[in-house]
C-alpha cells in the first residue's frame, strides 16, 4: 500500500511537470521556464525599433474600442470567434485589444490564431487587433511561440482622428505578477513624453489587476503589494484616465480618483458569464458598457 | 540575474522559513533589527525594525511592530494573542492590526487580520482571514469613495523548529503569505528562515532572511524581493 501511494505520487509528480501531459507547469511554480521579463522586453524592444509603434487612423471623431481578456483557447473558440465578428462588423471600431490568456495551454496557438484569418474583415475599415502576454501565454516556455503570432507584448499604439486628435494606449508584460525595473522604466519615460504630447485620452492595458475587492479568492495572484501602489502613484502622476486589465475572470470597476481600473470578465467558453467590453473613445471622459456573450 | 534568481528561489524552497523570531515566550522583551531589503520595485533599501513583546499574563501576549526603511515604505502593527494550553501545545488566537505606509506612494494599506494557531515546540501552524483597507492620502475626509476595500483574504503560516521552544538557540523556517510588517494576498508566499541565539538571561540575537517571489501562481515564478536582517532583543 505504501509502496503503491509513493509510486502514485511519483507518477503524478512526473506527469505534472511534462508539457505533454498537463496543462499546468507545476515546476514554473518554483522558476518559471519562459524567457524572464527583461529578456521578453529585449525582444519587445527589437521589433518596436524595426518595426516602430502602431498608429492606427480613425475615420470619426469618437470611435469604440472592444476589448476581451482571458479567452484561454484550447479545443472550442466559440465566445472568441463570436467577439471577432462583433469587433469586425462595427464600422466605427478602427481597434480591439486582448489582454493576455489568449490560450490556456500548449499547443493551441495555431487554433487560437485560425480565426483570425477565416472570419473576414471588413475592407471598409482599420482591423487592428493588438495583444499581451499573459501567465496562460508563457509557462512551459511559450514566449517564443507568443514573439511569432503577436511580435511584442511592451509597446505603445496611437489612435488618430481626423481632426489630429491622438488617444494613446499602452500595453505592459506583466505575465508573471510584476512589471520589472527595466519595464517600468520605460513606462516611467514614455508617460513622460505623452505629458508633452497632448494626448486626449491615456490608456494602461495590461494582464494582471490591481485589487481584487470580491471574495473571488479563487485562484488568480495579484502583483505584489509594493508595485500594486508604485504603479497606481505613477499611473495617476501622468493622469492615465484608466486601467484595463483581466487575470481575475471576474468584472471589477475600482475608482482610483483620477483613474479608473476594470477587470474584465474573461471569455473563455466554459466561463458562466464571459464578457468583453466596448469603450466609447470621443471629446469627453472615456465611456464604456460590457457585452455579455451568449 | 536569471541564474541569481533561480538560485535565490531554489534555495527558497529549499529552506522554506519563517520570521517570527521567538525572543521571548514568557518574559517581556524589546528588540531592534537592521536590514538590507531589495526588490525590484524599490531596488536595494535598508530597514529599520523596532519591536516589542509583552506577555501580559499565562493566557494572553501582545507584540508590537514597528519597521522605517529608506525606501519611505513604513510600517507599523500590534498583535493581540489570548492562549490556551491543550495537553500537546498551546492554542492561541491571533488578532493584527497592521499599517503599512507607502509614503512615497501615498497609501496607507490598512490591514485586519484574526485567526487561529497551534504551536508545540517544533511546530506552528496559524489559519485565518484578514480584511484590506487602501487608503489613499492625503484623504479627504467628506468622500469615502476612494478608499479600497479588499473583504477577505485567507492567511496562513506554517512553521518548523529544529530546537524546542526553551533551547538557548533555535532555526525556524516558515511558509506564510505574512510577516510582522505585511500581510500579502493568498497566492503571494513569502519564505523565511529565523535564527536566535541567547547570549545570557537578558540578551538574544537575531538573524533572519526572507524571500518573496512573484508569479508562483502564474506558473511562472520569478524572483521579486529578499531581505536579511540582523539584530538583537533584550528579555527583562
Amino acid at each position: 500500500m505504501k509502496k503503491t501511494i509513493i509510486l502514485s505520487a511519483i507518477v503524478a509528480l512526473l506527469c505534472g511537470c511534462n508539457p505533454e501531459t498537463t496543462n499546468l507547469d507545476i515546476v514554473g511554480m518554483f522558476s518559471g521556464s519562459s524567457a524572464g521579463i527583461d529578456e521578453r522586453i529585449d525582444d519587445s524592444f527589437r521589433y518596436n525599433d524595426e518595426h516602430g509603434m502602431p498608429v492606427i487612423n480613425a475615420t470619426a471623431e469618437e470611435y469604440k474600442v472592444y476589448v476581451c481578456t482571458d479567452t484561454h483557447v484550447d479545443f472550442t473558440r466559440k465566445n472568441w470567434e463570436q467577439f471577432i465578428h462583433a469587433y469586425r462588423a462595427d464600422l466605427a471600431c478602427p481597434l480591439a485589444l486582448h489582454l493576455g490568456d489568449l490560450i490556456n495551454a500548449q499547443r493551441h496557438w495555431d487554433y487560437m490564431k485560425r480565426p483570425l484569418d477565416s472570419i473576414p474583415a471588413n475592407p471598409l475599415k482599420n482591423d487592428t487587433l493588438l495583444a499581451v502576454a499573459g501567465n496562460h501565454d508563457l509557462y512551459f516556455n511559450q514566449w517564443s511561440e507568443y514573439l511569432r503570432l503577436w511580435k511584442t507584448s511592451t509597446y505603445y499604439a496611437i489612435v488618430r482622428t481626423p481632426a489630429g486628435k491622438q488617444d494613446l494606449y499602452i500595453f505592459l508584460d506583466s505575465g508573471e505578477g510584476f512589471l520589472g525595473q527595466r519595464q517600468t522604466e520605460w513606462l516611467k519615460q514614455t508617460l513622460g513624453w505623452a505629458d508633452n504630447q497632448g494626448f486626449r485620452h491615456i490608456v494602461v492595458c495590461t494582464h494582471t489587476h490591481l485589487f481584487k475587492r470580491d471574495t473571488s479568492q479563487g485562484h488568480t495572484s495579484n502583483m505584489p503589494l509594493e508595485e500594486t501602489y508604485a504603479l497606481i502613484h505613477l499611473l495617476k502622476q501622468h493622469k492615465v484616465e484608466m486601467f484595463w486589465c483581466g487575470h481575475d475572470h471576474s468584472r471589477e470597476i475600482t475608482n482610483l480618483g483620477t483613474m479608473t481600473s476594470i477587470i474584465i470578465d474573461a471569455l473563455e467558453d466554459p466561463e458562466k458569464h464571459p464578457a468583453y467590453l466596448i469603450a466609447t473613445m470621443d471629446d469627453d471622459p472615456i465611456a464604456y458598457r460590457f457585452v455579455d456573450v451568449k | 540575474m536569471k541564474k541569481l534568481s533561480t538560485l535565490i528561489l531554489l534555495l527558497a524552497a529549499m529552506l522554506p522559513a519563517m520570521a517570527q523570531v521567538q525572543y521571548g515566550t514568557n518574559q517581556y522583551a524589546v528588540r531592534m533589527n537592521i536590514g538590507y531589503l531589495h526588490n525590484t520595485t524599490y531596488g536595494s533599501h535598508a530597514g529599520f525594525d523596532f519591536g516589542a513583546f509583552m506577555p501580559i499574563n499565562e493566557h494572553f501576549e501582545m507584540q508590537a511592530d514597528l519597521r522605517f526603511t529608506t525606501a519611505n515604505a513604513h510600517a507599523f502593527g500590534v498583535q493581540l494573542r489570548p492562549k490556551f494550553a491543550v495537553p500537546v501545545g498551546e492554542m492561541f488566537i491571533d488578532a493584527r492590526l497592521l499599517s503599512g505606509l507607502y509614503e512615497k506612494d501615498g497609501f496607507n494599506d490598512l490591514v485586519q487580520a484574526i485567526g487561529v494557531g497551534y504551536r508545540m515546540d517544533y511546530v506552528s501552524v496559524q489559519l485565518g482571514m484578514s480584511t484590506r483597507l487602501v487608503i489613499p492620502y492625503p484623504y479627504d475626509w467628506h468622500d469615502g469613495s476612494n478608499i479600497i476595500v479588499e473583504p477577505f483574504n485567507l492567511c496562513y503560516r506554517v512553521e518548523a523548529f529544529v530546537r524546542p521552544q526553551t533551547s538557548p538557540w533555535n532555526i525556524s523556517f516558515c511558509i506564510s503569505n505574512m510577516t510582522d510588517y505585511q500581510i500579502e494576498r493568498l497566492w503571494q508566499l513569502i519564505f523565511m528562515a529565523n535564527g536566535r541565539y541567547n547570549i545570557d538571561e537578558h540578551w538574544q540575537v537575531n538573524l533572519s532572511a526572507l524571500c518573496k517571489p512573484t508569479g508562483m501562481f502564474h506558473l511562472n515564478a520569478k524572483y521579486y524581493a529578499a531581505e536579511v536582517r540582523a539584530g538583537f532583543a533584550y528579555n527583562f
